[in-house]
C-alpha cells in the first residue's frame, strides 16, 4: 500500500471492519512493527528516526485506554512527561485543554466517574497535549450522541483550519465526507481509493456511500 | 534519551503506591511487627543466633529483605501486566520513550518503593529492637542490587503473564519459599550440611547474608562471593527483561 497524506490535509481512511485500517495506524505510531516498505511522517522515518517521528504524533484511539491510577488532569501532564515535555512546562495547557473539552471542572476526578462522551473528548485532550501536527482520530465519535459529535465536527474542522494534519478514520461516512479533503478506501489490506473527497464523489456521480460500498464490496478490486 | 520521560514513568509508580497504600506499604509492616513479636520476642530469647546476636537483632535484617524482594517483584510484575492488560502501556509506547527508557522507569519506580518500605521497617527494627545498620552504604548497596534483580523479574513476568494468576506462580512456588529457607529466619551455622548444600544454589540466601552483613558486620558466606552472585543475577534478568521490551514482547504486534 502506498498512501500519502499532505501536510495540513483532512484525511479520511474508510475501510470495512478487518480491511487493516487500525493496523495501519498502529504501524504508523510505532504499536505494529513493520516487516516491510517504510513510513515517514514529515519526513522522518518511523523506524530509524522514530524518536523524531512519534514526536509529531498525537494518537486518539478507538478504546479507552487512561492509566487508572491518575487523576484526569494527571493523564494530560503524565502523557506529556512520556513526551520529554515537562510537567511545570505543560500544566497551563493542560489546563487550557480541560477547559476547551468541558473537562476543568473534572479535573480532579478518575476517568470513571465520566460519562461515554466525556471519556471521548478526554482521550482527544490526552491526543493533543504535545501540540502534535499530526492527529491520528480512530473512530473519534463511535458511540457518542447526536450533540456531542456535532461538537467534535466542530472542534476538528477548528483544529484542522489551525493547520493541524488529520488522519481521521470512521465507520460514518457521512462524517467522511462532510469532514475530510481528501480520503483513502481500504480493503483487505489494499488501497483501493485515494484522492480528493469531491473528486471521487463527482468521477463516479454517486454518494460516498455507495462508493464505499462498490469498492468494499467482495471480488477483485481495482488497486490504486 | 528522554529523561523525563523515564522520570515520569518513575514518579508513576510512586503515585501508583501510594494510591494502593493499604496493599503495599502498611502490609509490610505490619507482617514485620508481627514476625518480630512472634519470633523476636515470645521466641527469640531461646534461639541462639550466631556471632553473640540477640535472636531480634539477626531477624530484622531478613524481615527486610523478605520485604524487598517482595515489593520489588510485585511492584514490577503487577504494574507491567495491568499496563498491558488494560492497555494504557500504548501511553507509552507511542510516545517518544525507548524500550530502555520504559524497563528503566519501572525498574526505578520499583526501587524507590522498595527502599521506601526497608527504611520504614528499618525504623521499626529501632523502635522494636534497637538496632540500626553499621555499613550505610552495603545497606542501601544491598537494597539497589537487590531490587533491582527483582524488579527485573517482574517485568518478565509481567510481560509473560496471561492473567494475574501466572503472576502469583513465582511468588507462591519460588520466591516466598527460598526467602523462608535462605535464612531469613535461621542462621545458616544451625542448617544441617544436607540442607545447607542445597542454600548454594537458592539466590535468596545471598541476598540476605550480604544484606545482614550491614546490620552485623558478620556473614556466613564471603561477602565478595554473595554481592558478585547477586550482581550476575540481576545482569541476567536485567538483560532479559530489556531484550523482551526492545523486540516488543507482547507489546507490539
Amino acid at each position: 500500500m502506498s498512501l500519502r497524506v499532505r501536510a495540513g490535509d483532512f484525511f479520511g481512511f474508510l475501510g470495512p471492519n478487518g480491511a487493516g485500517k487500525t493496523t495501519t495506524i498502529n504501524a504508523v505510531v510505532g504499536l505494529a512493527r513493520l516487516n516491510a516498505g517504510s513510513i515517514r511522517v514529515f519526513g522522518y522515518d518511523s523506524v530509524t528516526q522514530w524518536r523524531e517521528a512519534r514526536r509529531f504524533i498525537g494518537l486518539a484511539p478507538q478504546e479507552y485506554n487512561f492509566d487508572r491510577y491518575l487523576s484526569i488532569r494527571d493523564i494530560l501532564i503524565y502523557q506529556a512527561g512520556y513526551f520529554g515535555i515537562r510537567a511545570r512546562d505543560v500544566r497551563e495547557r493542560a489546563d487550557m485543554l480541560l477547559e476547551r473539552f468541558g473537562l476543568a471542572s473534572k479535573a480532579k476526578l478518575d476517568y470513571l466517574k465520566l460519562s461515554g462522551g466525556q471519556k471521548r473528548r478526554l482521550t482527544l485532550a490526552r491526543a493533543l497535549i504535545n501540540t502534535p501536527k499530526l492527529l491520528i482520530l480512530d473512530e473519534p465519535t463511535a458511540g457518542v450522541d447526536v450533540e456531542l459529535r456535532l461538537e467534535l465536527w466542530e472542534l476538528l474542522q477548528q483544529l484542522n483550519r489551525e493547520g493541524m494534519t488529520i488522519f481521521l478514520t470512521t465507520h460514518y461516512l457521512e462524517e467522511a465526507e462532510m469532514l475530510c479533503r481528501d480520503v483513502g478506501i481500504i480493503r483487505a489490506g489494499k488501497l483501493v481509493a485515494q484522492e480528493p473527497m469531491r473528486e471521487l464523489l463527482e468521477r463516479k456521480g454517486k454518494g460516498l456511500q455507495e462508493v464505499f460500498l462498490e469498492l468494499t464490496r467482495s471480488g477483485p478490486a481495482e488497486l490504486v | 534519551m528522554n529523561y523525563v520521560g523515564m522520570f515520569t514513568l518513575m514518579k508513576r509508580e510512586m503515585v501508583r503506591s501510594l494510591k494502593i497504600i493499604n496493599q503495599v506499604i502498611w502490609p509490610p509492616m505490619i507482617t514485620t511487627a508481627l514476625y518480630v513479636f512472634v519470633f523476636g520476642v515470645a521466641l527469640g530469647s531461646r534461639v541462639k543466633a550466631p556471632h553473640g546476636l540477640s535472636y531480634s537483632v539477626f531477624l530484622i535484617p531478613g524481615l527486610i529483605m523478605l520485604q524487598v524482594i517482595d515489593s520489588s517483584y510485585g511492584e514490577c510484575s503487577s504494574s507491567v501486566f495491568q499496563a498491558r492488560f488494560m492497555n494504557w502501556i500504548q501511553e507509552m509506547l507511542v510516545a517518544p520513550m525507548s524500550a530502555y527508557e520504559i524497563v528503566f522507569g519501572y525498574i526505578s519506580g520499583s526501587i524507590v518503593r522498595a527502599l521506601l518500605i526497608a527504611c520504614l521497617i528499618m525504623g521499626l527494627g529501632f523502635a522494636l529492637v534497637h538496632t540500626l545498620p553499621r555499613d550505610w552504604l552495603l545497606y542501601f548497596g544491598v537494597i539497589i542490587d537487590v531490587g533491582l534483580l527483582f524488579s527485573a523479574l517482574g517485568v518478565i513476568f509481567g510481560l509473560m503473564a496471561e492473567k494475574f494468576d501466572h503472576l502469583a506462580v513465582l511468588t507462591t512456588f519460588a520466591i516466598t519459599p527460598l526467602v523462608f529457607v535462605g535464612s531469613a529466619f535461621t542462621p545458616a551455622q544451625f542448617l544441617p550440611p544436607s540442607i545447607l548444600r542445597f542454600e548454594y544454589f537458592n539466590p535468596m540466601f545471598y541476598a540476605i547474608d550480604a544484606f545482614r552483613y550491614s546490620y552485623t558486620s558478620a556473614s556466613y558466606l564471603p561477602l565478595w562471593l554473595s554481592l558478585s552472585v547477586i550482581t550476575g543475577l540481576a545482569a541476567l534478568c536485567l538483560g532479559i527483561a530489556l531484550s523482551m521490551a526492545v523486540v516488543g514482547y507482547k507489546l507490539r504486534a
